[in-house]
């Protein structure tokens, strides 16, 4: 065995160099790792994670939300759920944070050029969905349409109207529901499968990518079953405890896969062999 | 198949030599043994003072050697957050060179599996600088106790690969079969110790592997188990009775050589500063798989025990062709609530409830 080892567990400093308020309790982060040499190196993909120290609170997985296309800034669009995200919400710019990472199976970019992109969305599941978004209009020739479907709680809920203005302008069609109405609110309302009914993308040369609560991530494959998407090109990202990051420790099982090494990324085919809450009360083939 | 004859290299230590020989490795390495203290219970122990302990090498001790690989809890890093920003400093402690005498089967087998755990994915630093300059020496089991279950689980009582150098107790004498390159260096440094085997130690070495497979008190149908899990056989019903039974004491994970889950946590220490700690943790916790805001992907009252039991008999098996239950037992002795690993088995094997 060799003498030194790397230290795969060692926080890397990053300073919050802007935050972006999304609503009240989502903000985004960008961050640079104060080593301008590493941050310059530092490389990934849409839909890995960092692990996130912040003081006395240990640590938590966090998916990049920024696009590799634009270097220099790593984002990180946190909701305000525990202990940790909650002392992130009390950052300022100028703070300094541990980052470990980049970890997991990123979406599969490569195996998107040339299809219509669907993608559906729930809250902070937009978060990791935002960096294959910018990933995919940074070269825009390479893919087909663009689709965002976003589902909030309340208009006043709505986060990352920034992008969402920009993407539109891009050529995206974005479509937004809420799950109550707000006074002066002319958009959708009900779930985020309501704004399916009307899709003309032709499910053969499509693929959904999907990231949003169990409740929802469930009424969109239903609908996407109906309409005729394949399982393969059904994608979404999973949320789990995790404390290593790395295939270690374990808090992330899923009947046999981690999601942080096999995961978080997987195709509907690969979750369908698996028995696993998200899937509870839909069919699984296993 | 164990055979002395499958391995090319075996010498004899007699028993009148084995404390000198010890002695000459107490001198250059820390000694790890399986010592009976005074109050009669068999625990791993770090000797001092060989002449002051009983070393036991047939009663298998209470613990594994997971302790000295993957302690209880652990310092990985201080962290200060000051003008230097939030600043981690590695924590690591100094691991003297150290021989682990005495080694059962199941506890080898355990120790080989570790080394997967922690290299496979990623090399953990921690773990490997803990692993790195260990000398294994193991003996084979002649009598297997009452909960042990190695013989299903491919794992004992005997050992032909693993160790540095693997012993088998033959009345007055070792047989000594030199496994890795350390025991052979071991051997030959102090080959003082040890004089030529013959065919007939050989032969005494087999016969005596032959009785001690016969003494198995327990059978235990790991195979099938693992046959029923991977063909998805066994009834959601027994797991969730076996879970309803776990009193989520943990005892099971932390007193299994194999559970090797971990959670990282800080410790405050003031203001501006604290340490990282990693500890011990179970999948069988509640807590496991809990996530901020309160949603937990298991079901910890029909579930909780699920995890524990297709990770060791079927992930284990897909991933490395065999299952991470080495049959020592342990955990039949401390489960309380009667959730252990064999008592999974039966039911398993009994197929629909």
């Amino acid at each position: 065995m060799p003498q030194t080892i790397t230290d795969i567990y060692l926080p890397r400093q990053a300073q919050v160099e802007q935050i972006v308020v999304e609503n009240s309790q989502i903000s985004t982060f960008v961050l640079a790792l104060r080593d301008s040499q590493s941050n310059d190196a530092f490389r990934y993909q849409p839909g890995q994670f960092m692990m996130v120290s912040m003081p006395h609170c240990g640590e938590a997985p966090i998916s990049i939300s920024s696009a590799p296309t634009r270097p220099g800034a790593i984002h990180l669009s946190v909701r305000k759920a525990g202990k940790l995200t909650n002392a992130m919400h009390k950052l300022k710019v100028g703070d300094t944070i541990g980052l470990r990472g980049p970890y997991g199976r990123p979406f599969p970019i490569r195996q998107l050029t040339e299809r219509n992109l669907l993608f559906v969305a729930g809250g902070i599941g937009l978060a990791p969905l935002r960096s294959v978004i910018n990933t995919c209009l940074d070269q825009q020739d390479q893919f087909g349409t663009i689709t965002v479907l976003y589902g909030s709680r309340t208009p006043s809920d709505i986060a990352f109207q920034n992008d969402l203005g920009l993407w539109q302008k891009q050529g995206v069609d974005c479509r937004l529901t809420v799950d109550a109405a707000e006074p002066g609110w002319n958009g959708a309302v009900g779930l985020v499968t309501s704004l399916m009914d009307d899709l003309t993308t032709e499910p053969s040369q499509s693929t959904a990518l999907i990231c949003g609560p169990p409740l929802m991530f469930r009424a969109v494959l239903g609908r996407l079953s109906t309409i005729g998407f394949a399982d393969e090109h059904i994608l979404t990202t999973m949320e789990r405890h995790m404390k290593c990051g790395v295939g270690i420790c374990r808090h992330c099982h899923m009947d046999g896969k981690l999601a942080c090494v096999d995961g978080p990324v997987f195709s509907l085919a690969e979750l369908r062999k698996l028995e696993i809450m998200e899937l509870d009360d839909f069919c699984t083939t296993k | 198949m164990p055979h002395a004859a499958a391995m090319a290299d075996t010498h004899l230590l007699k028993k009148d030599h084995l404390k000198g020989f010890l002695r000459k490795l107490a001198k250059e390495y820390r000694l790890v043994a399986p010592v009976r203290n005074r109050h009669g219970d068999v625990l791993f122990t770090v000797i001092d003072d060989l002449d002051s302990v009983e070393i036991e090498l047939v009663e298998p001790p209470q613990n594994s050697l997971k302790q000295f690989f993957l302690p209880q809890q652990e310092r990985l890093y201080t962290y200060t957050i000051g003008s230097e920003g939030y600043d981690f400093r590695q924590a690591r402690t100094t691991i003297p060179p150290t021989v682990y005498f005495g080694v059962h089967p199941c506890d080898l087998s355990a120790l080989l599996y570790m080394d997967v755990v922690f290299s496979r994915q990623q090399r953990d630093p921690f773990y490997l600088q803990r692993r790195q300059g260990s000398v294994l020496i193991g003996i084979n089991c002649n009598a297997p106790s009452p909960n042990c279950f190695c013989n299903a689980t491919g794992s004992g009582p005997f050992l032909e690969m693993g160790s540095d150098l693997q012993l088998t107790d033959l009345g007055d004498r070792f047989l000594v079969e030199i496994g890795r390159a350390p025991g052979h260096a071991l051997v030959k440094r102090w080959e003082g110790f040890f004089s030529p085997s013959t065919d007939k130690e050989r032969a005494a070495h087999y016969q005596t592997f032959l009785e001690a497979r016969g003494r198995f008190s327990r059978q235990v149908h790991v195979e099938q188990a693992i046959r029923q899990l991977e063909a998805g056989t066994v009834p959601d019903e027994v797991f969730a009775e076996l879970s309803l039974r776990c009193q989520d004491c943990g005892g099971c994970a932390y007193i299994c050589p194999t559970c090797t889950c971990f959670t990282i946590s800080d410790q405050q220490l003031d203001a501006d500063s604290g340490q990282r700690l990693r500890s011990w943790d179970a999948c069988t916790f509640a807590g496991f798989t809990g996530m901020a805001g309160g949603h937990n992907p298991v079901q910890a009252k029909t579930e909780a025990i699920r995890q524990r039991f297709t990770h060791k008999l079927r992930d284990d098996v897909r991933l490395n062709g065999r299952p991470s239950c080495v049959g020592c037992g342990r955990c039949v002795g401390i489960c309380f609530g009667g959730t252990d690993i064999v008592r999974f088995v039966e039911r398993a094997c009994q197929g629909s409830l």
